[in-house]
């Protein structure tokens, strides 16, 4: 444990594949954390607004052999080379040197939508329509997050409201640092199986970080080189290897 | 009538929102920008020939360079047009040039076309001035003389901006090091895709200008430009077409053998997805690319204008071939293990949206045409016409 | 885009970028603006209209630009390089020491009416010199044949400058304006009337007429102009009206109304 504190963190996830049972109630908490408007008439899987997204996987061997497992895909958080920060025009990503997250500022997105199809995860969401609540659905609306307009880019962003709320309850109390699970984002929060650890990366002890270390742990795509910050962990073989090398089984 | 449907599609877009286009979350970019980069590059030949004719002084071009401008001119502004249309929010353009990415290709585009289209609109204007009304007017005349005195410099800007953002096109799907369909190795900062746009570019311009100028030619009924000036216009292109295919040829090898595996992925994978086999590499290279290329080098052929029609519609086919494959096939390959093959098809909308500016195209060439001196060579190609 | 804007950090990329993208705004705006200042000067001082009728010779086909020594036997084959101003060109000066052909011919050559008393400008208008600077303009037969009946003619006022091959007058012709080129420099001091056979009196001490054709040359030069003619009613499909050896019409433009008169009168004027 570091007496002195960097002051700079890398926040970052580890969700075990094998607890995962598919059921969305992180998708659905984060929606309604993010002020995420419902879908329109009209929508398709592939106009929709989810942060928090998923899949199902297969092992593609015909029955008894065939396995399912089901990957909750959101932002990975590319640290190195990432490819959204590198392909937006104006610079309305960036990388948070402090807390290593990908944030998005939606008041300067053109919506020329680069960035979509440089990120390989596919985590990232235009906004195809003018986003409407229903009458009375305004009351649920998270008032620490702002609402996006059509026409421009959003993706997870680790719940930075409640990073923001979390330091400030901190700094109330005379704190700089934030206690472990003191900042959890709403897909963390809402899991029922407890499949996903949050924390702080760099912080070793964390567990975070030592669920990270395990040989069981890997990352989508990682010879891609991104860098994420959203580890998977599973202790199929199979889904190892379809997750890090992109290879069917 | 072309015109005003398609304005009325562009407005629900505007209005609307881009739910009426068949994008979607996979398919970011879509015919829009598969079209945009198309005619970007079909357009090159206004700065190609004035590099040619101001710069290299090959005074043969001087027959077409009026045409090109114009053809140049089209080609952007309709671009742009289409552009802001298919961005979310056009307003915010301008942020794009006050908080700029120096890394990001897409900042790049955007600062060069819009010099671009401001050297092409300057470049237009001798032309409009040549009108033979306006031509009275003492100042418009001193103006549009000494400008013309000028012209080189325009040229030489012109061709360096065109450099730049034709490279820049390609450099937008080079530099994807997320998607290794499309990522490629590169020289200094630039992915080889950055040459190879340029060269594909600088081919595909003359080509375009001798497919224009024969269709008018023939819409006409009148000969326009003497034809050995096309079938120089066609050698030239040939030329390129050939260095092309050869560094397009270098680029896919190591793009097989080396690129793409060190991503993780088998260059064969790619092709597994019908329908785009590897007949669509094959007929990238060999047939839009090497075909016509041999045809245009060859003296005989070049001279026949069936010949040199086809080929140059087959040069500008494999041009909008290329850009299709870097669009539309990148985007349609899975890319997490988990992800299907995915298809597009463009919504009415969008294909509403781009054939007005097809039409708004037509409108400004056919009022150049009519009202302006675009084919200087006509007149004399009349008089030595009939009289024999 | 500026240092002061928020975020604007001093990378190389950065400045690398927006100094090519300066230099480049800078160059052309400095083009432009060269341009528009050179063109101000050059209104105030020099001839505007001697510069657009360079600019319009150089824009007409190499079949409108033959040398007038062609027309004579002097040369076999000339294309002009000179905008037509035989006063400043050399060839010109040599070939005309060198003539020696004194013989006079009638007034009426190929069937039209060429007074021996003129001298003749490519564009169809005649001088006549009067004596003490005064000189009239007119327009010649073949050129009052291809107006016809005009609708209207727009001269020049009374004390305006006209100059060699800028324009003179126009000839409005169901709609359309004609546009006739001055035949030499002076100031107008007199205007005609429809009655006139002359269009306009001129005054000039110093008048050089050396790039008009005298009645000798003028009459191969109608014979070409009459081919000329044929060929630019020819284009459009109007079969050929003029028989060899025939006499083209008072009023061409009423006898043969389907041809293309603009475009005619274009060429013929030499208009480009």
């Amino acid at each position: 444990m570091s007496a002195v504190k960097q002051g700079k963190s890398r926040y970052g996830m580890v969700i075990d594949l094998d607890l995962c049972t598919g059921c969305g109630a992180c998708m659905v908490s984060c929606a309604s954390e993010n002020n995420v408007p419902p879908a329109q008439k009209g929508t398709t899987e592939r106009t929709g607004l989810t942060w928090m997204r998923v899949a199902k996987a297969e092992n593609g061997l015909p029955f008894p052999e065939s396995r399912g497992v089901f990957f909750p895909v959101l932002c990975q958080q590319c640290g190195t080379h990432t490819p959204c920060v590198a392909v937006c025009p104006q610079q309305a990503v960036d990388v948070d040197p402090e807390t290593g997250v990908v944030g998005q500022m939606a008041e300067r997105c053109l919506g020329c939508r680069y960035c979509m199809v440089a990120c390989p995860y596919h985590a990232r969401y235009f906004n195809w329509n003018d986003p409407v609540w229903p009458a009375g659905m305004e009351k649920t609306l998270n008032p620490a997050v702002a609402t996006r307009m059509r026409g421009v880019v959003e993706k997870c962003n680790f719940c930075h409201g409640r990073l923001q709320a979390a330091k400030a309850k901190a700094a109330a109390e005379g704190r700089r640092d934030l206690h472990p699970g003191e900042y959890v984002p709403a897909c963390v929060e809402a899991c029922p199986a407890g499949a996903m650890v949050f924390g702080d990366l760099n912080e070793r002890t964390s567990d975070v970080a030592q669920a990270a270390a395990d040989p069981q742990a890997f990352r989508l795509l990682e010879k891609l080189g991104t860098g994420t910050k959203v580890y998977y962990k599973s202790r199929h073989d199979w889904v190892r290897r379809m997750g890090r090398d992109g290879k069917e089984a | 009538m072309l015109l005003a449907f398609g304005v009325y599609a562009l407005a629900r877009c505007l209005i609307l929102g881009l739910n009426q286009t068949n994008m979607d979350n996979r398919f970011a970019f879509g015919l829009w920008i598969f079209l945009d980069l198309t005619v970007i590059a079909l357009g090159a030949g206004a700065f190609f020939t004035g590099f040619l004719l101001y710069i290299l002084r090959r005074h043969e071009l001087k027959s077409v360079i009026n045409s090109a401008v114009v053809i140049g001119f089209i080609c952007y502004s309709g671009a742009i047009l289409l552009l802001m249309v298919d961005v979310g929010q056009p307003l915010r353009a301008w942020f794009t040039f006050w908080y700029p990415n120096v890394h990001s290709m897409l900042t790049e585009v955007t600062f060069c076309i819009t010099c671009y289209l401001m050297v092409l609109a300057i470049e237009y204007v001798p032309v409009i001035l040549k009108n033979r009304k306006l031509r009275y007017i003492p100042s418009f005349l001193c103006f549009e003389f000494e400008l013309h005195k000028l012209m080189y410099v325009l040229a030489g800007v012109g061709t360096f901006l065109s450099f730049f953002h034709q490279g820049s096109l390609g450099g937008l799907y080079g530099v994807m090091q997320a998607r290794p369909f499309a990522y490629r190795e590169g020289f200094f900062i630039w992915p080889s895709t950055f040459f190879l746009f340029i060269a594909s570019a600088m081919a595909a311009g003359p080509s375009f200008l001798v497919l224009t100028t024969m269709l008018v030619e023939k819409i006409s009924g009148k000969r326009l430009v003497e034809h050995s000036v096309l079938s120089l216009l066609g050698k030239i292109s040939g030329m390129i077409l050939i260095v092309y295919v050869f560094l397009k040829s270098l680029d896919t090898m190591v793009w097989i053998n080396h690129t793409s595996p060190s991503a993780g992925v088998e260059a064969y994978r790619y092709y597994q997805w019908q329908p785009f086999g590897s007949w669509i590499l094959f007929a990238e290279i060999v047939l839009f690319g090497l075909a016509p290329a041999l045809i245009l080098m060859n003296k005989s052929k070049r001279e026949d204008m069936r010949w040199l029609v086809s080929a140059a519609a087959l040069v500008c086919s494999g041009i909008a071939l290329n850009r299709f494959v870097l669009t539309i096939q990148t985007l349609s390959l899975p890319s997490l293990p988990f992800d299907p093959f995915l298809s597009y098809s463009p919504s009415w909308q969008e294909s509403a949206a781009f054939l007005a500016v097809v039409a708004y195209g037509v409108l400004i060439y056919s009022f150049s045409y009519r009202y302006l001196p675009l084919f200087p060579q006509e007149r004399d190609l009349e008089a030595s016409h009939v009289s024999h | 885009m500026f240092p002061t804007n928020f975020g604007f950090t001093w990378t190389p990329g950065v400045m690398f970028f927006l100094g090519a993208f300066y230099t480049v705004l800078l160059v052309v705006l400095t083009t432009v603006s060269m341009s528009f200042y050179r063109a101000w000067q050059s209104k105030r001082t020099a001839n505007v209209d001697s510069l657009r009728w360079k600019e319009e010779f150089h824009d007409l086909p190499k079949y409108d630009r033959h040398c007038r020594h062609e027309f004579t036997g002097e040369f076999r084959e000339r294309v002009c390089e000179n905008t037509f101003d035989c006063r400043s060109c050399q060839m010109h000066g040599t070939v005309v020491a060198l003539r020696t052909d004194t013989a006079d011919i009638g007034e009426e050559q190929y069937g039209m009416s060429i007074p021996a008393d003129r001298l003749y400008h490519r564009g169809h208008t005649w001088v006549r010199t009067e004596g003490r600077g005064e000189y009239t303009i007119g327009l010649d037969d073949l050129g009052t044949r291809m107006i016809g009946k005009a609708d209207s003619m727009a001269l020049p006022e009374v004390g305006s400058k006209l100059t060699a091959n800028g324009p003179g007058w126009w000839a409005t012709r169901s709609g359309i304006d004609v546009r006739v080129l001055a035949p030499m420099d002076g100031v107008v001091t007199a205007v005609g009337t429809a009655a006139d056979d002359w269009v306009l009196k001129i005054r000039n001490e110093h008048a050089d007429l050396r790039h008009l054709l005298e009645p000798r040359e003028a009459g191969p030069w109608i014979l070409r102009e009459m081919e000329r003619l044929q060929l630019a009613m020819t284009e459009d499909g109007m079969a050929a009206s003029l028989a060899d050896g025939g006499v083209p019409s008072e009023d061409l433009p009423k006898s043969c109304p389907k041809a293309n008169w603009p475009s005619v009168w274009g060429q013929m004027f030499l208009e480009s």
